[in-house]
């Protein structure tokens, strides 16, 4: 017990350091995280520096760890309804197939009469259902192998087609680069409703659904058996894996390896109990986030990296290493 | 005899100078190419190129407009006509369009085309100049390299010793802007991004030589695409705080209208003090040469005047 309360202690101090980075540093030298104690003491005439501290580096930091939530928990419902642990938004191609509809509303603009939000999800439902298909459907077994298969086949198919923008004018190829590199550099609290409510609504959602994915990790038979219908379980769990998904990348692009890494990271930490996992993945997510969005912003100095370079660099060998040590790959 | 030996002496002359005149080496960014002395069929793959040949009253047969007939500005059908073909995009010119013109030179960009070098001089004699990525003076020397390559060497000395005419009256106009310690700083902004100009991109150097301060400093010689135009969040612009902000709009809302209502934005000197000036974006930031640079000085000198005149309140 005291051990788990470690780990839990573990990821807030980790959650809460990486916030305090993320808001301490930015494109001024000159605003820091005293402004947002400032901002606390003298809320009715703030100074430059403070609505600095509101106006934009609140937002981003807010983002940045919704972002990770998302990715997080997208992660790991995809890795509890396929059981395997393999399985993210962008091994299964459900990030670049948001890709490909973000930038499908980005070239083709008021081509479609749905927001861009909207494209994105889509997106990411379309991929889904395309890696999903071609590994064997809905049917009772699907081959790991052949699901990872697929889903880098689709992958490559949707990513091609977002390369195929870069060679579009300057401008274009310009902010789709941008966007699919992961920048949230632009971004304001008016951006920030509805990336809260839907992460709200996913951490909800899986909390719900915890009890299933443990069924479900017990196998379809045992899951069948004890009245979980695991075909509801894996229905529910993608429609909402692909919602999180879809709505992260149509902020910030395409963000791959943290939906692999932090389940992983939290599994070998809080064990495999999903309703612990759940409320873990969320908090380990928004703090791997919040380092990525602190780092892209120190990196270069007067410049700022891409968020989802960030994510790759960290979140990259981690991939490696359990590659190449890890029993429960599975393959 | 003495006729003969006149007559050979004059054929001699003729073979001889028909030789001269069949072919000129031309040295560019990927070597020597051979080109015919008065080449007629010219395909331009970049705009500056276009320019160059406008500069001298020579109409391409095939260029790249990126698609849009737009981006051929009036400045440039004024004096080539419409009498040619687009051959797509500056980043993807279509091979097979460009072949089908059966041109006798192309020009073409290093950053973009260098990849493409084999296969276009599989068409036609090419030359490579370095336009996305030069700066004003480099501008000004390729276009006396196109001008000496296709045979108008000197009325594009001409043009080039107009222009700098031109330049120096400018430069003495847009002085009146100057003020101690004011900055100035150009850039273009789209409803997603703000790219302002480092001092070594094309506009930098534009107005650098025309000896007005920037307010990005210069930290290295550019080299590439991506260091010549630095993405600027709106933190990273207060801390840059231009004096005088000259904007090329490519979208409407662009993100500085998005940043109107913010405090930081506000800060800025130029916000504070109404010295933020839209100009023509696909003219200063996409066009370059001795024609585009000619109508970027008449808008730059109209901002200038009104910077002075605001100044004089």
């Amino acid at each position: 017990m005291i051990v788990k309360s470690f780990q839990w202690l573990t990821l807030l101090v980790a959650l809460l350091l990486g916030a305090v980075l993320s808001l301490h540093v930015g494109g001024r030298a000159d605003v820091g995280i005293a402004d947002l104690l400032a901002v606390i003491t003298h809320w009715d005439s703030p100074s430059l520096s403070q609505s600095i501290m509101v106006d934009i580096r609140l937002p981003r930091t807010l983002i940045a760890g919704l972002l990770g939530i998302n990715m997080g928990l997208s992660g790991l419902i995809l890795q509890a309804i396929t059981r395997n642990n393999l399985a993210s938004p962008s091994i299964l191609g459900i990030n670049q197939g948001a890709a490909l509809g973000m930038t499908l509303a980005i070239m083709l603009p008021g081509f479609f009469p749905i927001a861009d939000e909207a494209m994105a999800v889509l997106g990411a439902l379309f991929a889904g259902i395309l890696t999903f298909s071609f590994a064997g459907g809905l049917r009772a077994k699907v081959s790991p192998l052949r699901l990872i298969l697929s889903g880098v086949a689709v992958g490559a198919f949707s990513f091609a087609m977002v390369r195929f923008s870069f060679t579009l004018d300057d401008e274009v190829s310009r902010d789709v680069i941008l966007w699919t590199t992961g920048d949230v550099a632009g971004v304001r609290w008016h951006d920030t409703p509805l990336l809260l409510a839907l992460s709200l609504f996913g951490i909800i959602a899986s909390v719900l659904l915890a009890h299933r994915f443990n069924l479900l990790a017990l196998g379809e038979a045992a899951s069948q058996g004890v009245g979980a219908n695991p075909h509801i379980t894996l229905v529910l769990g993608a429609l909402i894996a692909a919602t999180l998904t879809g709505i992260s990348v149509s902020v910030a692009g395409p963000i791959a390896f943290v939906g692999l890494v932090i389940p992983h990271l939290c599994r070998a930490m809080i064990g495999s109990n999903h309703r612990q996992l759940v409320p873990a993945v969320a908090l380990g997510g928004a703090a791997l986030m919040l380092y990525a969005e602190a780092f892209s912003k120190i990196v270069i100095t007067g410049e700022e990296l891409p968020l989802g370079v960030i994510a790759a660099i960290i979140g990259a060998p981690y991939f490696v290493y359990q590659a190449l040590f890890s029993k429960e790959m599975g393959l | 005899m003495g006729r003969f030996l006149s007559l050979m002496i004059a054929g001699f002359t003729f073979i001889a100078s028909t030789q001269g005149l069949a072919a000129r080496e031309v040295q560019h960014e990927l070597g020597t190419t051979t080109v015919a002395d008065q080449p007629k069929r010219i395909v331009a793959l970049e705009f500056s190129f276009v320019d160059s040949l406008a500069a001298v009253g020579v109409s391409p047969v095939g260029l790249t407009d990126d698609n849009k007939p737009e981006r051929i500005t009036k400045e440039y059908r004024d004096i080539i006509g419409n009498d040619f073909v687009s051959v797509g995009a500056r980043k993807s010119p279509s091979l097979e369009l460009i072949a089908s013109l059966q041109p006798d030179l192309i020009i073409a960009d290093k950053t973009r085309h260098s990849s493409a070098y084999k296969a276009l001089s599989a068409i036609a004699p090419t030359i490579v100049l370095d336009s996305l990525t030069g700066n004003y003076q480099s501008a000004l020397k390729q276009a006396q390299v196109i001008g000496d390559a296709i045979g108008k060497g000197k009325e594009m000395t001409a043009r080039i010793a107009a222009h700098k005419a031109r330049f120096e009256e400018v430069k003495a106009k847009v002085a009146t802007a100057k003020k101690q310690g004011r900055t100035f700083q150009f850039g273009v902004v789209s409803s997603r991004g703000l790219y302002l100009h480092a001092p070594h991109s094309y506009n930098g150097s534009l107005l650098q030589a025309l000896d007005l301060p920037l307010a990005l400093s210069a930290n290295g010689e550019g080299v590439s695409y991506e260091s010549a135009y630095v993405k600027t969040t709106l933190e990273q612009l207060s801390q840059i705080n231009p004096g005088v902000l000259l904007l090329g709009r490519y979208s409407t809302p662009a993100l500085t209208d998005d940043w109107a209502d913010e405090a930081l934005f506000k800060s800025i000197d130029a916000v504070k003090n109404d010295q933020v000036y839209y100009v023509s974006g696909h003219t200063w930031a996409r066009l370059r040469g001795v024609v585009a640079a000619e109508v970027t000085f008449d808008e730059l000198v109209n901002a200038m005047d009104q910077v002075a005149k605001k100044d004089a309140k």
